[in-house]
């Protein structure tokens, strides 16, 4: 078997922008001139970024986005390799620092045009109602402005445009069912799921994930190489690069790649665009009726302080002082066992099994909130730090522990940490970037709650290895994800945007990503952080120019538009299932 | 080796590269006393186990043979990680011949013929000449490159301060030695050194960097029974750890590491008292 019946593979096809091995961007791509006041400009085309720009761009304004990665054409710029992979990263400089000092770049930070959506690992779990009431129920971190039923209907809009493959039936926080069929068990969810019955939890296979199970317009099926987070090639794990940004284009937005957005513009307490760097490195502005910010919990918050000018001495949109603050992580140590028959863990995606059975707040354990439980799969290069991080091991114990990699199986925990406000982003003042930007100083501290959670879920990981039959089990500290940072509130004196994402400070500057979340729950922030797009964009559209005059905005909550899915999404898939709240709607 | 060669080696790589899918023939070799003593053991006898062209318990399993069935830009890098190995440019001479010799001993290769080595120092040049960082750094600790030069000065301080010698003229041993007090927590030499940056830290960059070399190298894939690149073919077999048909069955061999080493032992970093963060690629 060493040459393909119709000989090697050829690759992309001349002048085509490849988007997976069959979707390309056939549309041109609109082009606004330099004087060109637009609409909207969006700063960060990923998870959010990506779906508002479609949203907008559908609903027929003039928007344009701004990413300083790429505008990947994956076929030729990805590669189905561990190493290769490094550019997918945000890399530029950072500084970490405080008690807990965060891993960021390949761990939790994206760039180029998809973001953070082209190297998660696709898990798409919904918050639930209780995460939206932490404070009321468990008289810690702090309520959301809005509650899980307010988010339920952009859940279900995504869990189609992604779309989200798992159950039927789907039994934690708000029990529902998922639209694509659930994915085949590959070697750790066989490990999760031997271990999870022995002990009695009860365990979700196959999803829910972002990965198609079937394949779906031009994009393929999965073909469980195991390469999620180094970028699908194969299209088929969603990432707004492959689900959103095509409909954007050809719904007229533009998006500028590899330009890098310094400076949010200011007259008269409005915003009236941004000032980047293009590709060139030429210094460039863009006029916009509306700037939201789309950079994720470190980037947005940089960009904010940086912008600091008279009147907002302090950074834009930080009356409160609560810009930069209660950033949060969320405890994802990684808990290896080594089995006496082979795994292979490297085969299908690394998120395809989980538990939600510890997710609540138990009153039998020493700590509000809890965590979920998921699998995980290390390639090679990730295994090795593992196996020097929890063994360890060095020298010739690495290159024994290594000859064994297709004897372990890899769990993780994802455990819900508390906002804290000594948990921050700021700029360190001296030290510059590649364009001369200061940078980012990110601080993390872990305090008790969240350090009896973390020893606790890492515990329950231990003994489902163990109940599986494992005969090593040790593990590894981690911390997965980055939300908070700009958090939305009801109160101006505690946070920084409402509910939409709209400043408390200045009218027409919105934040949409991440470092919206008050607090974070156990589940993967990715559906959250593109649901939460969607109703901004909702809103956005519903409100028009009010959005330039403070007072003069529409009362209430926007409309939801299903019909601005991309195409080919809304209406597909299995009818919902009953959930307990709502009554039965077929399709959408 | 002499020292020659080590350069020549150390400046051209460990000659032409060879991406077809067997092995070459073996090369005849002359082992010296000093050479068996590095190599691997049987563990009831204690004999000295002679080099593979590919170790690990996968014989006949070559990643690289699957070449055709990748997609171009995927088989364009490792081909070309295979074949064009970087020169030296970060590292002076002696810098290099001493991270030779410290990398040497955090990834030994005295199993592997000497044609079938991967190279790992030019790899770690390449990242340090490219500025190839993480996206973060410690706000105790220099940048890379600088901590890179401060760790290997410290290394030097604690050979001199233990054995009175270079390090790279202390034998595999008292070389571990050296080693080890790092892994440890605990140099005993370098102070100053260790004030700027804590010594944890230096380990775990070093380290990575080496497994980063070592694990992304179509050898070490073969070595350990990884598939390797699989777009556009993907998998079939995904349970009980079932080998593709192109993937081969796994065939174990008794092995020890020689007797002239101390990194065999599974002890936490530090002894588990210092935090740090590995920086692991995402996971979830």
């Amino acid at each position: 078997m060493n040459t393909p019946l119709f000989g090697a593979f050829e690759g992309p096809k001349p002048g085509k922008h490849m988007l997976g091995p069959i979707q390309n961007l056939d549309a041109p791509m609109r082009h606004y001139g330099r004087e060109d006041e637009v609409d909207f400009v969006i700063v960060g085309i990923g998870s959010a970024g990506g779906v508002l720009i479609q949203r907008l761009a559908r609903a027929g304004f003039k928007v344009v986005g701004f990413d300083a990665g790429p505008f990947w054409d994956v076929e030729r710029d990805w590669v189905s390799d561990e190493a290769g992979s490094h550019k997918l990263y945000w890399t530029d400089q950072r500084i970490i620092g405080g008690s807990t000092p965060i891993a960021l770049g390949e761990n939790n930070s994206g760039r180029g045009v998809g973001g953070g959506s082209v190297h998660w690992a696709a898990f798409a779990p919904r918050l639930h109602p209780s995460d939206f009431r932490v404070y009321s129920e468990d008289g810690v971190g702090v309520d959301w402005p809005m509650s899980y039923w307010d988010l339920k209907p952009y859940y279900e809009l995504l869990e189609h445009e992604m779309p989200v493959s798992g159950p039927a039936y789907y039994p934690w926080g708000d029990p529902h069912g998922y639209p694509y069929g659930p994915h085949p068990v590959g070697g750790t969810g066989a490990t999760l799921i031997e271990g999870c019955t022995k002990l009695g939890i009860r365990v979700s296979i196959g999803g829910p994930v972002a990965i198609n199970s079937g394949s779906h317009g031009d994009r393929p099926h999965c073909i469980y190489r195991g390469f999620c987070i180094q970028g699908c090639k194969v299209g088929a794990k969603q990432s707004t690069l492959y689900s959103h940004v095509p409909d954007a284009i050809e719904h007229g937005a533009e998006i500028r790649d590899n330009c890098m957005v310094f400076r949010v513009n200011m007259k008269d307490g409005l915003t009236t665009g941004i000032s980047y760097y293009d590709a060139q490195g030429n210094e460039r502005e863009q006029k916009a009726k509306v700037v939201i910010v789309s950079g994720y919990a470190i980037e947005t918050p940089r960009l904010l302080l940086n912008s600091a000018c008279p009147g907002f001495e302090n950074g834009l949109a930080n009356s409160s002082g609560m810009l930069g603050k209660c950033l949060m992580v969320q405890a994802g140590d990684v808990v290896v066992g080594r089995y006496a028959e082979p795994v292979r863990m490297y085969k299908a995606p690394p998120a395809h099994a989980l538990t939600e059975e510890f997710y609540e707040t138990d009153p039998k354990r020493d700590f509000a909130r809890g965590f979920a439980i998921q699998t995980v799969g290390p390639l090679p290069i990730a295994f090795s730090k593992q196996m020097m991080a929890t063994k360890g091991a060095w020298g010739w114990g690495m290159r024994r522990a290594m000859m064994d990699y297709n004897h372990w199986s890899a769990i993780a925990l994802l455990g819900e940490l508390l906002p804290w406000e000594d948990n921050t982003v700021s700029i360190a003042k001296d030290v510059t970037d590649q364009h001369g930007i200061p940078v980012a100083h990110v601080r993390y501290n872990l305090h008790d709650n969240d350090k009896k959670l973390a020893a606790y879920g890492c515990k329950v990981v231990q003994d489902v290895q163990w109940a599986a039959g494992a005969e090593e089990v040790v593990s590894e500290q981690r911390f997965a994800h980055l939300v908070g940072a700009a958090r939305m509130g009801s109160d101006s004196r505690s946070s920084v945007t409402t509910s939409f994402g709209r400043t408390h400070d200045v009218p027409n500057l919105f934040i949409c990503d991440g470092s919206l979340f008050p607090t974070q729950g156990s589940a993967n922030p990715g559906l959250t952080i593109q649901s939460l797009a969607a109703r901004a964009g909702d809103y956005l559209i519903w409100q028009g120019d009010n959005i330039l005059h403070r007072g003069q905005e529409r009362e209430g909550t926007p409309p939801i538009r299903r019909d601005l899915s991309p195409r080919g999404t809304s209406g597909r898939g299995m009818p919902r299932l009953k959930s307990s709240q709502q009554r039965i709607e077929i399709g959408i | 080796m002499s020292l020659g060669s080590l350069v020549d080696r150390l400046l051209n790589g460990p000659g032409p590269g060879h991406t077809g899918g067997e092995p070459r023939p073996a090369a005849t070799t002359s082992a010296s006393a000093k050479d068996t003593e590095l190599w691997p053991v049987e563990p009831t006898t204690g004999q000295p186990l002679q080099p593979r062209a590919q170790p690990g318990y996968y014989p006949g399993f070559h990643t690289l043979s699957q070449k055709d069935f990748w997609d171009e830009a995927t088989r364009n890098l490792v081909l070309d990680r295979v074949e064009n190995v970087p020169p030296i440019r970060f590292f002076s001479v002696e810098e290099a011949m001493l991270m030779e010799a410290v990398v040497n001993r955090l990834i030994p290769q005295d199993d592997r013929e000497a044609a079938y080595r991967i190279p790992i120092v030019p790899q770690i040049d390449k990242k340090l000449y490219d500025n190839v960082i993480p996206g973060y750094c410690y706000e105790d600790m220099p940048p890379m490159q600088e901590a890179m030069r401060l760790g290997l000065q410290g290394i030097e301080a604690i050979a001199a301060h233990l054995f009175g010698k270079a390090f790279v003229d202390l034998g595999p041993l008292d070389q571990d030695q050296v080693l080890l007090t790092l892994h440890d927590g605990e140099p005993p030499a370098g102070d100053l050194i260790w004030k700027q940056m804590p010594v944890t830290h230096f380990w775990v960059q070093i380290l990575s960097d080496c497994c980063e070399a070592y694990y992304a190298h179509p050898y070490a894939w073969d070595e350990i029974g990884f598939g390797g690149p699989a777009y556009p073919r993907g998998y079939y077999r995904l349970l009980n750890g079932e080998p593709e048909p192109w993937e081969a069955e796994e065939q174990r061999y008794a092995w020890a590491p020689p007797p002239s080493c101390l990194s065999y032992k599974d002890e936490a970093i530090g002894h588990g008292d210092i935090k740090f963060v590995p920086g692991q690629a995402a996971s979830h």
